[in-house]
């Protein structure tokens, strides 16, 4: 590792990451961090002192677990508020990940106010979690999903978002920050400038953003923020939403049970304070206990260690496109963390299995956005993903690899 | 890795028998690997006497996708739905579990593919497809 002390971004060591990270000790080059990040120490200990410690079902009882396990879970709401920049922590649900997230305003909300003639507008780069709900919502009340293209350069054509806002039938407009597959941030500032101008709602999903970028909701200019703890260094089963409060207060429950009540008769119910009436059901403290652990974990990380991502994104993405016969998705500048790319002649998942015998882990597939795939004119790409603690010697296996498939199939 | 593309699958994946064009729409059966988005399109072309003249498929999918088709569509070729029947579920027993007999010649190079559990599933990709162009030809009869 120590070669790669001299190389890393502004003094930036992402050798003396490495040992915040157990699993990485199997040496394998983790560059499917997109799909799922990998967990420091601080995160797996945070969540077995909660259960070997602190275990109780927060905010039902009046034993000292009890109060300590609401204590952990409603300090971690709190963590997460500050962390994206919230008013207050009521402002946060907590849900089981970005999709759940989605689904909870899709439901709660956007459901209860489209119908038919209304417009909801999804862009061409989004995952089926945030375009799926919409599209299916839209059936359901017979209102028509419109799709923000996309440009050759591979960004939004805001333009054509903008002209087809003038009709002015737009009701909710759903983004993502950050694209799982063409690795740029979007507009997302100027998006909900113009969504509000229109009169429609915009719910961003950030899932893709959060762990790489400075987040703050206000600055978004959004009405809803999505994202999920894993994709962050925090642990699977556990997201959160942001909502603006009077929007918040006008959604409905879309999980109905224990805790998320006010009284219960019996033909009626009337619902809890915003935002437990969302959280039916015995929530994910361990989960969000570890959540504000990552959210620790990542404030900790070095302004220089999102630099030495975006470098290794970018020079993968320049070394790869250097390859003869590979072909790199998405915008040329801009990259956050990740690179996909397509290899000419070779299937994705038998390149991704090639890497794989090689102990690089990268993404095959249509990595959950097919309506982007089929705009690309492709079934599927390959992608690499990175982390603070990747090196830049994992980007020259990952060629090397490419070239191995290259061999073996053309 | 390598043992998953041995020379068998390679070759038949590089020379698929039965691969062509099979435009939307004029398919018997279309199946897809969800976790990928591959697709494949089977046409099946039978004999007076009822045999299968010849499965043609269009396939859009991995090196194991494309050799499983290939050896299927050179397998099954003469075979009579009811036996093709029988082929799909000893196929469905074997990929990933017991493993293929002698008797089933190249579909031994699939022995291993337990090692690469998410691989199978594009192994079973063409069988998927003609499983249910079977029902098909069954329903419409």
């Amino acid at each position: 590792m120590s070669a790669e002390t001299a190389s890393g971004a502004g003094g930036f060591d992402p050798g003396s990451m490495r040992r915040h990270f157990a699993i990485l000790a199997r040496e394998i080059a983790w560059l499917d961090n997109a799909a799922t990040t990998q967990r420091p120490e601080s995160v797996l200990k945070a969540m077995d002192q909660f259960y070997r410690l602190h275990n109780a079902n927060p905010r039902r009882s009046v034993h000292r677990l009890g109060t300590e396990a609401t204590t952990a879970y409603e300090g971690a709401r709190a963590t997460v508020a500050g962390f994206i920049g919230a008013g207050a922590p009521e402002e946060i649900a907590f849900t089981s990940g970005a999709t759940a997230s989605i689904n909870l305003v899709v439901y709660g909300l956007a459901r209860w106010e489209l119908g038919p003639g209304d417009e909801v507008w999804v862009t061409a780069l989004e995952h089926h979690s945030n375009w799926v709900p919409w599209q299916q919502a839209a059936r359901a009340v017979g209102a028509t999903l419109k799709v923000v293209p996309l440009q050759p350069d591979g960004r939004l054509d805001l333009a054509a978002f903008r002209k087809g806002l003038a009709t002015h039938r737009a009701k909710w407009v759903a983004v993502a920050w950050v694209s799982n597959v063409l690795g740029a941030a979007n507009d997302v500032p100027a998006i909900c400038a113009a969504a509000h101008e229109a009169g429609a709602r915009v719910l961003v999903d950030g899932a893709q953003g959060v762990a790489h970028l400075p987040t703050n909701v206000a600055a978004l200019g959004c009405d809803f923020f999505a994202f999920s703890g894993h994709k962050a260094y925090g642990p699977m089963g556990i997201g959160a939403l942001w909502g603006r409060r009077e929007l918040l207060e006008q959604m409905e429950p879309m999980i109905y049970g224990g805790e998320m009540i006010a009284r219960v008769d019996d033909a009626t119910s009337t619902w809890a304070e915003v935002p437990h009436r969302f959280e039916g059901g015995t929530p994910n403290a361990a989960g969000a206990v570890g959540l504000a652990a990552a959210i620790e974990w990542l404030r900790a990380l070095p302004a220089a260690a999102h630099a030495h991502v975006a470098a290794l994104a970018r020079e993968a993405a320049e070394e790869l496109a250097a390859l003869k016969g590979v072909r790199v998705w998405g915008p040329a500048d801009g990259r956050v963390s990740l690179v996909s790319f397509s290899v000419e002649g070779v299937h994705a998942h038998d390149v991704a299995q090639v890497l794989d015998g090689r102990g690089v882990a990268v993404r095959a597939g249509h990595m959950c956005a097919q309506p982007l795939m089929r705009r690309l004119g492709i079934e599927s790409a390959v992608r690499a993903s990175f982390a603070p603690y990747n090196v830049r010697d994992e980007i020259r296996r990952l060629k090397d690899g490419v070239r191995a498939a290259q061999e073996l199939f053309t | 890795m390598t043992q998953l593309y041995q020379a068998t699958l390679l070759a038949h994946a590089k020379n698929p028998h039965g691969a062509g064009v099979v435009p939307r729409g004029t398919e018997d059966a279309e199946a897809f690997n969800s976790a990928c988005g591959d697709e494949i399109r089977v046409k099946l072309a039978w004999t007076p006497e009822g045999g299968l003249a010849r499965l043609t498929y269009e396939l859009h999918g991995c090196a194991v996708s494309a050799a499983s088709a290939s050896l299927a569509a050179q397998r099954l070729e003469g075979k009579t739905p009811t036996e093709i029947a029988t082929m799909a579920a000893a196929f469905d027993a074997r990929i990933g579990r017991a493993g293929f007999e002698d008797d089933w010649g190249d579909f031994r190079a699939f022995n291993g593919i337990e090692r690469y559990p998410a691989r199978i599933h594009c192994a079973q990709l063409v069988w998927r497809a003609v499983r249910q162009a079977l029902e098909k030809k069954r329903t419409e009869k």
